[in-house]
């Protein structure tokens, strides 16, 4: 009998040790949440090919190796709040990375009962991190008005820009009306006129008419990304707009989009890319990223995937700087950490959550020779947060508890 | 106002009403014949642009031969569809092909998604028709010019064919008395299934002929077709004059509605639309059936 109980003793002890010693090497959970389904989903590969490499790169994170673990949002708030309660709940991640701004704004009104940190990178609704901001969302990519003040630069300190006719040319949602209005806004500038297409526009032939009868020599177009902005590029060509005016995309060019566009591509200007991969000649951080990433996918790192690299390596480096995964340990390691991302250094704002996110302005030019299997690419001139981001957290509307 | 940009507005519109009439016939004839609301038709318009920019790819050919293998291609499968997941419904209530066909045109379009992926596809506008012609001072591409005529000819192929040939014939007896046309020997279920397939043909043609100017994605049939069913609505169900017209009225609506009131372009398109039908229910040639 005391035979039976000295073996259970030890047969309890050794399974006890067993099992701290398989949790030791169980993965670390990282939730990627975003677009994996209908015509959105070239941005949702985009941003998770980002993460992908950025978790190569950066190797196991406090001794475990990251294990992502992906679910659609469909694009559809409903299914964000759903699949993140999931991600939280069954798979038990100890972050979320990978949403876009439908996501980012579902989460916030559940962000607390999630209880994770989720860093976005492709969400441009400025709320996020201003008045509606909460603890737990962190947003690496540059937000709207962000944007807005670096058109406005870059129509100020380009005398071609400033002296042109300007009209505006997008999609009937606020975010048009934004940037019209970030037009309007520059000192004797000639605004021509403007005009808001519904959202399934197809053919453009009616708004780019309007632009030719105003006489524009610069078109601003807050076109929705992807198909409709593609669709645009290509018939504003047809039509001989790019031979009279400059095309200026407020937040530029998709690389992939930039691929497809070709030579037609060397129309546009970018008034504020997120992130463009040529910033390699500059920050080391940026070449490395563009290589692992090549090495990966076969092609070149476009701005949602290289803005989504720079979002992991901030968490991956939080939850290092933290020593653990507590979420709370976490929030406090984003908010103190500075990091080399492939955007540049990053640091988030002081009592903030938006981070010190450079913008990337200039035109679109080719590549000879052709490198990581790119053609034509964006020439980069960094315009440094401290020029767009000039209010505090405070002052701009953000009060964490 | 600028006589200039209303001259253009209004030749955008002549062009869009060209492409609109082909899909715009094939819905009409569809519907004329065997009461069938086919919601896949979007979706075979879709898949006419993705024939194209397959045939393009896998066999080397020119835009011009793939113009012409394009439907080729979607008109057997169209056939197939109708004969495996229409006809045997085709005499129950039009709520039943209504809701088939929805089903249907999510099938194609996952099937598009799947063998070719979510991605756009550009197709290079087709020489000799690159560049721009002046008309009244205006630059207006040439290949929208070519593509508005070739759609014109191809539809007055279709009213010929329909009033002037023997299955032609056939085809007005049962769209004015399906019983009557069977009484007398009509084999009434091959001719539907031959003109849906035919009515599908039209919509790939339409497909092919507009991915230079559009691009060619999975979702390229959704906005065409609603204009299509606008423009069949307010022509009268089953009359392919009234549908013709019906297009043009669609077409100009939102062209000129779009140069002047973009942001409320859609709204006055379906305001016109409501005004027409409380006006001439039975369309705007008067000759339609109302239900």
């Amino acid at each position: 009998m005391r035979a039976l109980r000295f073996a259970i003793l030890i047969m309890t002890g050794v399974t006890l040790a067993l099992a701290a010693g398989v949790e030791a090497q169980e993965s670390l959970k990282v939730g990627v949440l975003t677009i994996r389904s209908g015509p959105a989903t070239p941005v949702g590969d985009d941003i998770l090919a980002g993460i992908q490499t950025a978790t190569k790169m950066y190797g196991p994170v406090l001794g475990r190796s990251v294990e992502l673990v992906v679910e659609d949002s469909l694009w559809n708030p409903q299914q964000a709040v759903t699949k993140a309660t999931k991600l939280v709940q069954q798979n038990r991640v100890v972050a979320i990375l990978g949403t876009s701004t439908i996501e980012s704004l579902a989460l916030l009104p559940v962000a607390d009962r999630l209880g994770v940190p989720i860093v976005t990178s492709n969400s441009g609704s400025a709320a996020i991190t201003r008045d509606r901001c909460s603890k737990w969302v962190f947003r690496t990519n540059p937000d709207e008005l962000m944007s807005a003040a670096a058109l406005q630069s870059l129509i100020t300190g380009n005398p071609r820009l400033q002296n042109a006719k300007w009209f505006t040319i997008g999609h009937d949602y606020p975010w048009s009306r934004l940037v019209a209005g970030s037009v309007k806004g520059v000192k004797n500038l000639k605004y021509a006129g403007e005009t808001f297409a519904p959202l399934d526009t197809s053919d453009w032939a009616p708004f780019i008419a309007q632009a030719r009868t105003a006489g524009a020599t610069a078109v601003v177009m807050p076109v929705t990304l992807g198909t409709p902005l593609l669709q645009f590029i290509q018939q504003a060509r047809e039509f001989g707009l790019t031979n009279d005016a400059v095309l200026v995309a407020p937040i530029g060019l998709p690389d992939w989009l930039v691929d497809k566009l070709g030579d037609t591509s060397t129309r546009v200007m970018s008034a504020g890319s997120w992130a463009a991969w040529r910033y390699e000649d500059q920050e080391p951080a940026t070449k490395q990223f563009n290589e692992v990433f090549y090495q990966l996918n076969g092609r070149v790192a476009g701005m949602q995937s290289l803005q989504a690299g720079a979002a992991a390596l901030m968490l991956y480096n939080a939850i290092t700087k933290a020593g653990s995964t507590d979420p709370e340990a976490v929030v406090k390691a984003l908010e103190a950490v500075e990091v080399r991302t492939p955007v540049g250094p990053l640091k988030f704002q002081a009592g903030g959550r938006q981070a010190e996110a450079p913008l990337f302005l200039g035109p679109y030019e080719s590549v000879a020779p052709p490198r990581y299997a790119a053609r034509f690419a964006q020439r980069v001139e960094a315009f440094p947060a401290s020029k767009s981001l000039t209010v505090t957290a405070k002052e701009s509307g953000c009060n964490l508890k | 106002m600028d006589v200039n940009f209303l001259f253009v507005s209004a030749l955008n519109g002549v062009v869009y009403g060209a492409f609109l009439l082909l899909t715009s016939l094939g819905l009409s004839l569809v519907f004329g014949l065997g009461r069938v609301v086919n919601f896949a038709h979007g979706a075979l318009y879709a898949l006419g642009g993705y024939a194209l920019a397959d045939v393009m790819r896998r066999a080397g050919l020119d835009y011009w031969p793939a113009l012409v293998a394009a439907p080729l291609v979607v008109v057997p499968l169209a056939i197939v569809m109708e004969r495996l997941t229409i006809f045997p419904v085709r005499n129950r209530p039009e709520i039943y092909t209504l809701l088939v066909t929805f089903g249907v045109s999510f099938m194609i379009i996952g099937g598009i998604e799947y063998a070719w992926g979510t991605g756009t596809v550009l197709i290079a506008t087709p020489r000799p028709f690159t560049g721009t012609v002046s008309l009244a001072g205006n630059q207006f591409p040439l290949y929208r010019l070519f593509a508005a005529t070739l759609s014109l000819v191809v539809s007055a192929g279709v009213f010929a064919f329909v009033q002037l040939t023997p299955v032609g014939l056939r085809i007005r007896a049962i769209t004015d008395d399906r019983d009557m046309a069977e009484s007398l020997g009509i084999d009434t279920k091959w001719i539907l299934t031959l003109v849906f397939g035919g009515a599908a043909g039209l919509a790939a043609f339409a497909g092919a002929l507009g991915a230079p100017i559009f691009a060619v994605q999975p979702e390229m049939g959704t906005g065409i077709l609603l204009d299509s069913f606008l423009a069949v609505i307010l022509g009268g169900l089953g009359n392919l004059p009234g549908s013709a017209l019906g297009a043009f009225i669609v077409a100009m609506t939102k062209s000129i509605g779009g140069g002047y009131i973009a942001d409320w372009s859609v709204a006055f398109l379906f305001l016109v639309v409501g005004v027409v039908l409380v006006l001439r229910p039975t369309g705007v040639l008067g000759r339609g059936r109302v239900a």
